[in-house]
């Protein structure tokens, strides 16, 4: 599958990566978390000085083993967990498909996108047109007023990334995003983050296995807290 | 405004939606005020009150609207903690979330309260229903805050609808007229009963009782509101 990809793609992003805006700049992360009581109450480092750089138009990769502070790093970046020291620099505009669907499970599809609009400060005609591209980018048109009780699970994690995409991100995380996809959906979310980028999107796709490495610009992995490009 | 409307509508719609929801929100009152009050009334006097059996199916009417609304408030925040803080960080940030998510709760409390005083007056008749109707709702916006309060302290289902059993029984069993001793004299609810079992038999309510409850209501409403800002916030 990697063969059918234009080679010059990614090659031509490093070659000027540098001469483009950064929409992401991670220095210095740490993060620990506090578990359990008094006097088995510990601190566990996951993250020890973690640094990353995205540019706009640039696909990048985040690996690391389960456990080894990928989420954690995504949701420091998202604005979801505080940090603990080191900086981060990001846009306003930003798109973010968590890892399980963070979903209500009674509301409909449409519902969602409403809501998301709502969020993201979108108008009915922005929000109209984005929903109904997105319902058939990602192949769910049909679901529209299905409740997502009722969606399968790729469905459903197809409702969380388009979720993530309506507002039309200048920086995009998708947190292990292809989990529950059937092969076409994940050849076609590829070429969708492909598309995005070429268009000047900024994305960061962290995966504990990513098999779609000639498609990345750079890979970052995370090893015992700190970041090593590839 | 209209986006706290269709926040809050929607957050409203996932909790209707819920079939057992629905039949719970029947059942309850039915059970409380039909069968509920005749064991209040026994307990009472087992445990040296003096609980009448007016005043015992009037109080199951608050007592019903307590214990839905303490439960669904529980849940409201339990079963949507990731989906509203995603939401809350997309831009809608914590406070609208909290906002939509306490008008949701009190949709649901003037429900709840409607059904239980629909059931109170096919029961027994209400002497004075508009103090009846008012207490009603102030047992719901009291027990929103003590259901939220626990949802945002106990992540865990089983854990949470635990403890909010405990605290309603230890409410319901040492409200006005239940026992000899005054010794529960300050639980939450305590005012909020003494203006129900005045209202089911015509009585009228000394202001204190009135402002008493209120207080607790409002500080109840402001603890849930606290709880669920506090659940839609980006964690340390």
């Amino acid at each position: 599958m990697t063969q059918e990809l234009p080679e010059s793609a990614g090659a031509e992003a490093r070659r000027h990566a540098s001469d483009r805006r950064s929409v992401l700049r991670v220095s210095g992360l740490r993060k620990s978390f506090h578990r359990g009581l008094p006097p088995r109450r510990r601190a566990i480092e996951v993250l020890k000085g973690a640094d990353l750089e995205i540019h706009e138009g640039e696909l990048v990769g985040l690996v690391g083993e389960n456990g080894s502070g990928k989420s954690t790093l995504m949701q420091i970046v998202v604005g979801l967990l505080k940090r603990d020291a080191g900086e981060v620099e990001r846009p306003e505009r930003l798109g973010y498909c968590p890892q399980i669907p963070m979903v209500w499970e009674k509301l409909t599809v449409a519902e969602h996108f409403h809501l998301f609009a709502e969020a993201y400060g979108l108008d009915e005609g922005t929000a109209n047109r984005a929903t109904d591209a997105l319902l058939e980018e990602l192949q769910f048109e049909r679901y529209r007023d299905f409740r997502v009780e009722e969606l399968s699970g790729g469905t459903k994690q197809k409702l969380n990334l388009a979720l993530a995409l309506m507002h039309e991100p200048e920086l995009l995380l998708l947190d292990e995003p292809y989990a529950g996809f059937d092969w076409e959906t994940y050849l076609h979310f590829w070429e969708m983050s492909e598309r995005r980028r070429n268009a000047g999107m900024g994305i960061l796709i962290v995966s504990h296995l990513l098999a779609e490495r000639d498609r990345l610009d750079r890979i970052y992995s995370l090893i015992d807290g700190r970041t090593v490009i590839e | 405004m209209t986006g706290f409307a269709e926040v809050g509508g929607s957050f409203l719609r996932e909790q209707i939606r819920a079939p057992l929801n629905l039949v719970l929100l029947v059942a309850i009152p039915v059970f409380f005020v039909l069968i509920f009050a005749n064991v209040l009334g026994e307990f009472a006097a087992a445990l040296g009150g003096d609980l009448a059996e007016q005043a015992a199916t009037s109080i199951s009417a608050g007592w019903s609207a307590a214990f839905l609304c303490g439960a669904l408030a529980f849940f409201q925040l339990n079963s949507s903690r990731e989906a509203d803080r995603r939401l809350a960080n997309a831009g809608l940030g914590p406070w609208r979330v909290a906002i939509s998510r306490i008008a949701a709760a009190l949709a649901l409390g003037v429900i709840v309260s409607v059904v239980a005083y629909l059931t109170l007056w096919l029961r027994s008749g209400i002497e004075h229903p508009p103090h009846a109707a008012i207490a009603i709702f102030l047992f719901a916006a009291i027990y929103i805050g003590i259901g939220a309060l626990i949802g945002v302290l106990v992540r865990d289902p089983l854990s949470g609808s635990l403890l909010i059993v405990l605290v309603f029984s230890l409410d319901v069993f040492s409200g006005p007229s239940m026992t000899s001793s005054g010794s529960f004299a300050t639980t939450p609810t305590r005012d909020a009963a003494d203006l129900l079992i005045a209202a089911g038999v015509g009585h009228d309510s000394p202001s204190s009782d009135w402002i008493g409850a209120a207080a607790v209501a409002l500080a109840g409403l402001a603890v849930a509101l606290l709880a669920f800002w506090l659940s839609a916030r980006s964690r340390t």
